[in-house]
């Protein structure tokens, strides 16, 4: 029998942070809390979509192969207002992802923090999904 | 789709009606504020309001299950949120009681325990099956009145009035309300809607909304800043009727009164402040365009059956 019981719903909450509290459906219906993950490729889109952004990027492995992952981002009107725009990760640029793996084993993250070359942290998750750690 | 396009017509039009009465009048009362009236004698609510509020959608009891409301269904802390239900993330303090509910006086919903049940069981298989996800996940609709229940973000509401109508067009999901306003009688009880069909009438200088004939697909309330009261259903009997009045430049005071006879004990009434927000800029949010969350949700699920945690 399951066990483990997960709800999809309509992330809120203000956390202490102040951050805005977006998320239209649940971390944890689709994503491991227990699984962390970090990841450091080279973008190769960025989708703009509703209701949550994707960030595509090819990571290679240990190796050498090159496997694509996509990474859950908030909503594009919850990144515009923190400030992201369409040129913030553009492709071609090489990022690391902190973020949690798909619970179904594939390819797929919710994403968290991507830091950039520079060193510059963007935040491109959905404060207030539950996800671990997100006190901001 | 045609009806859509014949929308997004209507919308245009209200649109450049809307331009048209930018130079209405405004005037004040000696003993007290008057909202200003569009060139047709309308009061007018025209503008871009938000509903961020820090007032819980409910007053919280101890034996409500925050976890199951916000997803932490496994204690590991990991749900859809802290079982939070602020929803007001402009820096403000925007709290005016204990709860938008106002009536009963106890700010409960009065939920029968069928549907509480139902409720229960959709939120804990909630990866077994599309039909388990709330009409807004499945980027259909938060429905009416619930598109105005605060969420969080996606928060702006633009009103627009032409002779003889009110449009509404909603942020988050990229929804449009076209209300006429001339108490007309409501379509045939054989059409059933998802958002149902809204008749309004100008009450002083109230803006009352009279809505029937919905479907029993939807949910009172979708998103979990409703706490309790998301994913309730909605059965063909539903009736509401909501009330918009401009209280002064910056606050329109909405009421929306539900009675559901086969879902609720007895009506209840939910109040919530629009106010104000000239400089928000509504952005597009169309929905459909990607909604992987649904398939990787259920894909989650599949994954859990092959192995159980």
């Amino acid at each position: 029998m399951r066990t483990t019981l997960v709800i999809a719903a309509a992330g809120l909450a203000v956390l202490a942070g102040g951050a805005p509290a977006v998320a239209h459906h649940s971390f944890a219906a689709e994503f491991d809390g227990t699984k962390p993950v970090t990841l450091t490729g080279t973008v190769t889109k960025m989708d703009w979509i509703n209701p949550h952004a994707w960030l595509s990027i090819d990571v290679k492995g240990p190796d050498g192969k090159v496997v694509s992952w996509m990474v859950e981002g908030g909503a594009p009107n919850a990144l515009l207002r923190r400030g992201w725009n369409k040129s913030s990760v553009p492709a071609g640029m090489v990022v690391t992802v902190q973020g949690y793996r798909a619970r179904d084993g594939s390819n797929r993250a919710n994403g968290r923090d991507v830091t950039l070359p520079d060193g510059k942290k963007l935040f491109i998750g959905s404060p207030g999904t539950g996800a671990p750690g997100e006190g901001r | 789709m045609r009806a859509r396009h014949r929308g997004a017509a209507v919308a245009i039009a209200l649109a450049l009606a809307a331009s048209a009465c930018q130079g209405a009048s405004t005037g004040a009362s000696a003993d007290g504020w008057t909202p200003p009236r569009t060139p047709d004698g309308q009061p007018d609510l025209q503008g871009v309001w938000t509903n961020y509020t820090a007032t819980p959608f409910e007053v919280p009891d101890e034996r409500d299950d925050l976890a199951l409301y916000s997803g932490d269904t496994d204690g590991t802390g990991r749900g859809t949120g802290p079982a939070a239900f602020l929803t007001d993330t402009t820096g403000r303090t925007l709290a005016k009681g204990r709860s938008l509910v106002v009536d009963p006086p106890n700010g409960r919903v009065p939920i029968l325990p069928w549907a509480e049940e139902q409720r229960t069981f959709k939120l804990l298989h909630i990866q077994d099956h599309w039909e388990h996800h709330t009409p807004w996940e499945r980027c259909i609709t938060r429905g009416v009145p619930g598109g105005i229940f605060p969420t969080g973000y996606g928060s702006g509401y633009q009103i627009l009035q032409g002779p003889g109508y009110v449009a509404i067009v909603y942020e988050m999901i990229h929804e449009a309300r076209i209300i006429p306003t001339d108490s007309r009688p409501h379509v045939g009880s054989g059409i059933r809607l998802w958002n149902g069909d809204s008749v309004g009438r100008w009450d002083g200088d109230t803006l009352v909304v009279d809505i029937a004939n919905y479907n029993d697909k939807g949910s009172i309330a979708t998103n979990a800043a409703t706490q309790r009261v998301r994913s309730i259903p909605q059965s063909q009997d539903l009736h509401v009727v909501e009330r918009f009045t401009r209280v002064d430049e910056n606050t329109i005071d909405y009421e929306a009164t539900i009675e559901d006879p086969k879902v609720f004990t007895a009506p209840w009434r939910v109040a919530i402040p629009l106010h104000r927000e000239p400089d928000y800029r509504i952005f597009e949010y169309a929905c459909h365009e990607g909604n992987l969350a649904i398939p990787n949700t259920l894909s989650a699920g599949r994954a859990l059956r092959v192995r159980p945690r």
